[in-house]
């Protein structure tokens, strides 16, 4: 069972976030990859271990961040190769033109199994995946919770409004992991160190920016204003002044 | 009356039936010593054998001076008067085995009538009489005053009193049919002549048949003592004596590097030779002799048990047992080991995951024991093995690594944000300066101890001290992961900070955070990195007794709970008092035996049961006190201090030496 991977480099949840121009200004980023593709990593190397194979990570991302380390930690998981596609003037909001990139070097692959996360936490699209099924030709069963395996078909559950869905799908299938599906192993050092042998190829790919999205404007969320203590002496006089807040102020009474 | 010219009812000279029983136990005993030693040296190398002449004057202090032994006194000076009697008599042993011909070999004239013999005589004599009079203080301890420790514990120590009680009378009895036998009162042996008094009288076949038995229950007690002493804890007769000898010259809370090159310099994390390299410990072998060695010395006299916050508050960990662990481990597989064989249960089976992440690495346990024994290294080297080889570890600790790898910090905040607690303030970052203020994590990320952050720093302005601070640049210095057993990751944060620091020309440098202070001054050595490291408290007093900082006396009533790493660690309990300066109302546990607040060891960052909280035993202990305030010295004590006495429904501040100091600055004549 041949396994591709999407792996999404998102930035870190706690980088700076400024707008500049009505776009994100992502210089001075740092990336990490996206939580939501780590359980596609370990589902796959599951799958691998029960029944052989080969798991390959595959990232679009542009061409001036080094992500090896990060990468590297998913080998370290135990995938087997990463390709990464560097492209000048890369854009995590773009799922068609992305979509188009990926699914061109997977078509190269003879995939039994594509499998990514439901969404990047950077613009929460949730596109990118559905989108490189359509252009494969391939079915996809998105926000899976549970993913099994049994010879070539694949049985996934998804949770549904006030109940469980169960599909099953012979391969070659897109799947996109839900939070939770399965618990990420934390590597062992040796792992890590015997990653750094395991083949990483940058690949240069041309950006097509045509019949997609544009985002036109983006903003931060209001300031959050600051909380009232009411003084007071004693818990009626407290009660009191709350009460003549909420009429006068808030005006709710 | 001479019972080597008795003869057995066979016929059988005395000292054939004494050469078999010799041969039994003496052979017995090198045996069993043999094994053990062989176990030992299945240990991995660890060179102590260095420094022979400091060596020497610890080993004459702590083990024939007993320096830490009679630190508990009862037990202690029992403990001593039993060793240094021992010491004195053992030569009797050979005399009374040799059927009295040692003793005609010291018949040498001296000064006038004074034969060496009779020098020697009296020694002997002092010494059965020191061992006679610890054993009653011993008994008295064991069946009298009987310790909270003490409960549960085995027999096996009464009955070996009783046996050495035995060994001594019995050699007063024989002295004395000597005595008796040649008509002549030797008053080289005062106690000996106590006893022919009492005996005199007894019809002679009697008295023979009392002698006799006395000599022969002497040399059988002495033989079962030899034999005994492998088997039990009185291992430590012998396990001491390397222990002592070959402890540890490293300042203590040290860890080892995964890899040292020749000049024990750190290997660099990039050449790392993993194909030859165990990452901690789970095998027997693993340890280092010396690691092992502890096993053997080890006494059971539990004091590492009493200061154990784990222990204490009720967790599986009891560092006594740690070390029991490893001598029983090695015994009860010790054939398999010999044979290159792997038993089914590993080192870290025996000692359990739950004991292992039960400890804070306060040191309490290390410091407590008088001879010696590395509790503590034992379960930071089965961290390593837990984190690095098997990954199996509290899942807590896996965002407090992914926090330390993305954002250097344990809590995983915006790198970016680590300087935000200057704001307003005005200092220099990034710049050369005297002095590096190496805020840590704690104080660029937590709330409360942002507070403090600002309070040392305006003080360090009030004074003129020319600092900076490393802003963005700063990182963790490692320490949580270090101590959760993830070293690798500290080296790699110990190389970025040597980098950083270096490349700014830092010597000196100035942090509110125990844990910043022990491993920049004393850990990073290894790592390429000299620095001159000084707690916040350190530089504050200086300035205060010089003048810099003019401070009123406060009328708060205070008590300082001192940080494990910067007193019992780091050695520094008077600067933090001189600093604040008022009439501290001390804890009963102050000092080098101050009590963890539980925070160590990366624990402020793993659950622990509602039931089983340090910080809680500590905060009574500070809450007690009537004080009105608790001064810390430390982030995390910060933390704890703070959350036990809420807990325990104490509404005393915790404040930082720093905000005590800035509070009851006089700013009028600066």
């Amino acid at each position: 069972m041949d396994i591709v991977v999407l792996v999404k480099m998102v930035p870190d949840t706690e980088s700076r976030l400024e707008i500049v121009d009505g776009k994100v200004n992502e210089s001075g980023f740092k990336y990490m990859v996206n939580p939501y593709d780590e359980f596609a990593v370990e589902q796959a190397v599951q799958f691998k271990e029960a029944s052989g194979g080969k798991v390959t990570l595959l990232t679009l991302f542009s061409n001036d961040t080094s992500i090896d380390t990060d990468l590297r930690k998913m080998m370290a998981i135990g995938a087997d190769e990463a390709i990464v596609l560097r492209q000048d003037g890369y854009r995590g909001d773009r799922p068609s033109a992305n979509a188009k990139v990926i699914s061109g070097a997977i078509s190269e692959m003879n995939a039994d199994l594509v499998i990514g996360g439901v969404q990047g936490i950077d613009y929460y699209q949730g596109a990118t995946g559905p989108m490189i099924a359509q252009m494969l030709g391939i079915p996809h069963i998105s926000g899976v919770t549970n993913l099994e395996m049994n010879g070539d078909k694949f049985t996934a559950k998804r949770q549904i409004e006030g109940g469980l869905q169960v599909i099953d799908c012979p391969g070659p299938v897109l799947i996109t992991c839900q939070k939770d599906m399965t618990k990420v192993r934390f590597p062992a050092l040796k792992d890590i160190m015997m990653s750094k042998r395991k083949p990483f190829e940058n690949r240069e790919v041309s950006l097509n920016e045509e019949n997609d999205i544009q985002t036109n404007e983006c903003s931060l969320p209001p300031a959050r204003g600051g909380g009232v203590i009411i003084d007071g002496e004693s818990a009626e006089e407290k009660v009191d002044k709350l009460i003549e807040k909420l009429k006068t102020e808030a005006k709710v009474l | 009356m001479d019972p080597f010219h008795n003869y057995t009812s066979y016929d059988i000279p005395w000292w054939v039936i004494l050469g078999i029983w010799s041969f039994i136990a003496i052979g017995l005993h090198v045996y069993q010593v043999g094994f053990i030693v062989k176990l030992i040296r299945l240990g991995k190398d660890d060179d102590r054998f260095n420094s022979w002449k400091q060596r020497m004057k610890e080993f004459l202090t702590d083990w024939l001076g007993q320096r830490k032994v009679v630190e508990d006194k009862l037990a202690g000076y029992a403990h001593a008067l039993i060793f240094w009697g021992f010491l004195m008599l053992v030569s009797d042993v050979i005399d009374l085995g040799t059927g009295g011909r040692f003793a005609k070999l010291l018949e040498i004239k001296l000064l006038g009538n004074i034969e060496l013999v009779d020098i020697w005589n009296i020694i002997v004599e002092i010494g059965y009489t020191l061992a006679g009079i610890g054993i009653l203080f011993a008994l008295y301890r064991r069946l009298i005053v009987r310790p909270e420790k003490l409960k549960g514990a085995s027999m096996e120590g009464v009955l070996i009193l009783f046996a050495i009680l035995g060994i001594v009378l019995t050699s007063f009895i024989v002295e004395a049919g000597y005595m008796i036998g040649e008509n002549h009162m030797n008053n080289w042996e005062p106690i000996g002549v106590l006893f022919a008094k009492q005996m005199e009288g007894i019809d002679s076949s009697t008295l023979g048949t009392i002698i006799d038995a006395s000599y022969w229950i002497h040399m059988i007690l002495i033989g079962g003592f030899l034999i005994e002493i492998p088997q039990t804890k009185h291992s430590h007769l012998i396990g001491t004596i390397p222990n002592v000898m070959f402890q540890d010259h490293d300042a203590m809370g040290t860890m080892n590097p995964m890899q040292t090159d020749e000049n024990d310099i750190a290997v660099k994390t990039d050449d790392l030779d993993f194909d030859n390299l165990t990452l901690g410990v789970n095998k027997f072998e693993d340890f280092t002799w010396r690691q092992l060695s502890d096993g053997w010395a080890c006494t059971a006299c539990a004091r590492c048990q009493d200061v154990c916050p784990a222990y204490n508050s009720g967790k599986t960990l009891n560092p006594m047992q740690i070390i029991m662990d490893v001598k029983n481990y090695g015994s009860e597989h010790g054939s398999q080991l010999l044979a290159g064989e792997e038993p089914d249960e590993t080192i870290v089976d025996r000692f359990t995951p739950d004991a292992i992440w039960a400890c804070t690495t306060c040191y309490a346990c290390v410091d407590a024991c008088p001879v010696h024994i590395e509790h503590v290294p034992k379960l930071t080297d089965t961290r390593r093995h837990l984190v690095m080889e098997a990954s199996e570890f509290p899942e807590e600790l896996q965002n407090l690594f992914n926090n330390l790898e993305r954002n250097s910090n344990p809590w995983g905040m915006g790198a970016h944000t680590r300087a935000d607690w200057a704001e307003g303030l005005d200092l220099k970052i990034g710049e050369p300066a005297e002095y590096l203020f190496y805020v840590g994590c704690a104080g660029s990320f937590d709330d409360r101890n942002k507070k403090v952050s600002r309070a040392t720093a305006m003080l360090l302005k009030e004074a003129g001290v020319d600092f900076s601070i490393l802003g963005e640049m700063e990182m963790c210095n490692g320490d949580p992961a270090r101590r959760a057993g993830n070293e690798f990751l500290f080296q790699m944060m110990a190389e970025m900070n040597v980098d950083n620091m270096n490349s700014l020309g830092t010597l000196k440098v100035i942090t509110a955070c125990p844990h910043c202070f022990h491993t920049i001054g004393k850990e990073y050595e290894k790592y390429g990195g000299k620095y001159e490291v000084y707690h916040h408290s350190q530089v504050l007093n200086d300035l205060r007794q010089k003048g810099k900082l003019e401070i009123n006396k406060f009328e708060d009533k205070v008590t300082f709970h001192d940080p494990c790493y910067l007193g019992r660690i780091g050695g520094e309990t008077e600067a933090p008092r001189e600093a604040l300066g008022g009439d501290l109302i001390e804890m009963e546990r102050h000092g080098q035996k101050s009590f963890c607040c539980g925070g160590g060891g990366a624990r402020i960052w793993m659950e622990e049961d509602a039931d089983k909280r340090v910080n809680e035993i500590r905060a009574k202990e500070a809450s007690e006190t009537g004080a009105d305030c608790v001064a810390v010295g430390c982030p995390f004590c910060m933390t704890m201090m703070s959350d036990g006495l809420k807990e325990i429904g104490d509404v005393k501040p915790v404040k930082d030496i720093s905000e005590i100091m800035l509070e009851n600055l006089n700013t009028e004549e600066v």
